[in-house]
C-alpha cells in the first residue's frame, strides 16, 4: 500500500495521531525557536535600518509573518472545513477548531504590532487603510468562528458550523479585502503602506525566516490545542483510560 | 521621537501573545488530565 | 430560621453571579465583540475622513455602548427565572431591592466596566481628539452604571415574556435618552475646549438617583413577572 496514503489513513485514528503527534511537537518547538533566534538576529542586530522609516521598519520582522499566517490559518481552515465537511474526518474537526485561537492570536499580534509601526512611522496609531481594516474584519471572522463553535453542545455537529462558518468567510475575504481597498481609494488619495517598495535582500531574508518560524509555531500549538481536544472528546474511550492509567502509575 | 519603545512594545506583546497561547494547551491538558483523574477516583470509590 | 444579614446576603449574591459569570464566559464576551464590531462599522459605512469621524465619535461610541447594554441585559435574569431560583430569592425574606442591586452590581462589573476599559481602543479608531479621551471615560464610568441600574429595570418587566428581548430595548432606550445627550455632549465640549462640568454634574446625580431608586423598582417588577 501506498505510504502516503496509509500515513494519512492512520492520523484518522485518534489514539495514533495522539501518539505520533506527541513524537512530533517537540520537533517543532526546536525548529521554532531555532529559525526564530536565526531571523531575529539578522532583523534586529544585522539588517540595516530603513531609508525612509528608520529603526521603526524592525518591527516588520514580526508584523508581516504574523499577518500572512494569520491568513493562512483561515485559509487551511477553510480548506479542511471543506474536506471535513465533504468527507466527515473527524481529525480535520479538531484540527479547524484548533487552529483558529491560534490563528486570531496572530491577527491581534499582526493589529497591534501594524498599529505601533504606524505611529512612530506615520504619525497614528489606527488608521483605516485596506490592510489593517481587512485584518480587523478578519479578526472579527475568527471571533465569530470560536463563538459559533461554543454554542453548539454536540461537539461534531459545532465543527460542522464552524467549518461552513470558515468557508463562508474564506469567501467573502478577497471580496471584503478588495471593497475595502476600493472604499480607502474613493476617500483617501493616499494610501498608506509599504506596497511597492522594493525590498532589500538583507531585509528579506530575516523577514522569511521569521515567516518559516511563525509555521513552525502553528504546528506545534496546533499539534499541542488538537491532543487536548481529543483527549477531551474521547474521555470515556478506552484509548485515553488506557493512557490515564499509565500516566498514572 | 524614538522608535525604540514602540520596537519593543511590538516585540514584547508579541511575546506575550505567543506565550499565552502556546501555554493555553499545556494548562488545559493538565486540569484535564487532572479532572479526569478525580473522576475516576470517584467512580472507584463508589464502587 | 435565622436570616442572613443583608451585607452577608449581599456578598453571597455577588460571588454566585460572579461564579455563574464565570463558567459563561464566552458568552459574556459576545457584546463587547458587539461593541467592537458597531464602532467598526461605522467608519466603513461614512467614509475614514479624520475630521468626520472625530466629530461623530462620542455619539457613535456611547451608541454602541448602549446597544452592547441592551445585548447583555437580556439574560439578566432570565436563566434563574427559568429554574425557579428567582422565586426562592422573592420568597427569602431579604430585601427584594437589594437582592436586585446585588444582580445589577454584578452585570455592571461583567459588562459595564468592560466597555469603559475598552474606551481608550474606540477612541482611538473613531480619532476622537485627546481632549475628549478623559471625559469619555468619565462619562462611561459614571453612565454604565447607570444603564446597568435602570436596564434592570427593563429586564425585570421583560423576563417572563416570551419575546422580551425586543421589547426590552424598546422600553430602555426612551430611558436612556437624557444619558445619551449630557454625556455626548460633555465629551464634544471637552473636545471644543468648553466647559463641560455641568454636564458631568448631571450624570453623577443621574447616578445617584438611580442607585437609591432603580432596585426597588427592579424589585417591583421582579415582584409582577412572578405573579
Amino acid at each position: 500500500m501506498n505510504p502516503i496514503y496509509l500515513f494519512f489513513h492512520k492520523t484518522g485514528s485518534p489514539p495514533w495521531f495522539y501518539q505520533f503527534s506527541g513524537k512530533l511537537i517537540p520537533w517543532l518547538w526546536a525548529g521554532f525557536a531555532i529559525l526564530c533566534a536565526i531571523g531575529l538576529y539578522q532583523g534586529l542586530l544585522i539588517a540595516p535600518a530603513d531609508y525612509q522609516q528608520g529603526e521603526s521598519v524592525r518591527i516588520m520582522y514580526v508584523h508581516v509573518p504574523a499577518a500572512w499566517m494569520s491568513m493562512m490559518i483561515y485559509g487551511l481552515m477553510a480548506i479542511w472545513g471543506f474536506i471535513a465537511l465533504v468527507w466527515r474526518i473527524r481529525i480535520m474537526e479538531v484540527l479547524i477548531i484548533s487552529s483558529a485561537p491560534v490563528g486570531a492570536a496572530f491577527t491581534i499580534i499582526a493589529l497591534i504590532t501594524g498599529s505601533l509601526w504606524g505611529r512612530p512611522t506615520w504619525g497614528t496609531y489606527w488608521v483605516w487603510d485596506a490592510r489593517l481594516t481587512s485584518e480587523l474584519v478578519l479578526l472579527f471572522l475568527y471571533f465569530g468562528v470560536i463563538a459559533l463553535y461554543n454554542a453548539y453542545d454536540e461537539p461534531r455537529k459545532a465543527a460542522r458550523a464552524a467549518s461552513l462558518m470558515a468557508i463562508v468567510g474564506a469567501i467573502n475575504l478577497p471580496i471584503i479585502h478588495f471593497s475595502v481597498e476600493w472604499w480607502n481609494t474613493l476617500h483617501q488619495g493616499s494610501s498608506i503602506g509599504t506596497s511597492g517598495n522594493q525590498i532589500d535582500t538583507s531585509m528579506l531574508w530575516p523577514l522569511l525566516w521569521m515567516a518559516i518560524a511563525f509555521k513552525f509555531y502553528y504546528g506545534a500549538n496546533l499539534l499541542s490545542r488538537a491532543r487536548v481536544r481529543l483527549l477531551k472528546q474521547d474521555h470515556r474511550k478506552r484509548w485515553v483510560q488506557d493512557l490515564l492509567a499509565e500516566e498514572n502509575s | 521621537m524614538s522608535h525604540t519603545p514602540f520596537i519593543l512594545a511590538s516585540y514584547l506583546i508579541s511575546t506575550v501573545v505567543l506565550l499565552w497561547a502556546g501555554l493555553s494547551p499545556v494548562i488545559n491538558k493538565r486540569s484535564l488530565l487532572r479532572q479526569l483523574k478525580n473522576r475516576q477516583a470517584r467512580m472507584d470509590k463508589a464502587q | 430560621m435565622s436570616r442572613q444579614s443583608a451585607g452577608t446576603a449581599f456578598t453571597a449574591l455577588l460571588r454566585r453571579d460572579f461564579l455563574l459569570a464565570y463558567r459563561r464566559r464566552a458568552e459574556l464576551l459576545q457584546p463587547l465583540v458587539f461593541l467592537l464590531v458597531v464602532v467598526t462599522l461605522f467608519p466603513l459605512g461614512v467614509g475614514p475622513s479624520p475630521g468626520l469621524l472625530a466629530s461623530i465619535a462620542p455619539g457613535v461610541i456611547w451608541i454602541a455602548a448602549l446597544l452592547a447594554t441592551v445585548l447583555s441585559l437580556d439574560s439578566l435574569f432570565r436563566s434563574d427565572f427559568e429554574d425557579g431560583t428567582l422565586e426562592q430569592m422573592v420568597l427569602s425574606g431579604q430585601s427584594l431591592a437589594l437582592i436586585a442591586l446585588a444582580r445589577t452590581v454584578a452585570h455592571w462589573l461583567v459588562a459595564g466596566l468592560p466597555i469603559v476599559l475598552l474606551s481608550p481602543l474606540l477612541a482611538m479608531w473613531m480619532n476622537l481628539p485627546d481632549e475628549g479621551l478623559l471625559i469619555l471615560i468619565e462619562s462611561l464610568a459614571i453612565g454604565t452604571p447607570v444603564l446597568s441600574l435602570i436596564g434592570a429595570i427593563g429586564g425585570a418587566l421583560t423576563v417572563s415574556l416570551k419575546r422580551g428581548g425586543q421589547l426590552l430595548s424598546l422600553l430602555v432606550f426612551p430611558l436612556y435618552v437624557p444619558l445619551l445627550i449630557l454625556a455626548t455632549s460633555a465629551v464634544s465640549s471637552a473636545v471644543a475646549g468648553l466647559p463641560y462640568t455641568g454636564q458631568l454634574g448631571l450624570m453623577i446625580a443621574g447616578l445617584i438617583a438611580s442607585m437609591t431608586l432603580a432596585p426597588f423598582a427592579t424589585a417591583a417588577a421582579l415582584k409582577l413577572s412572578l405573579s
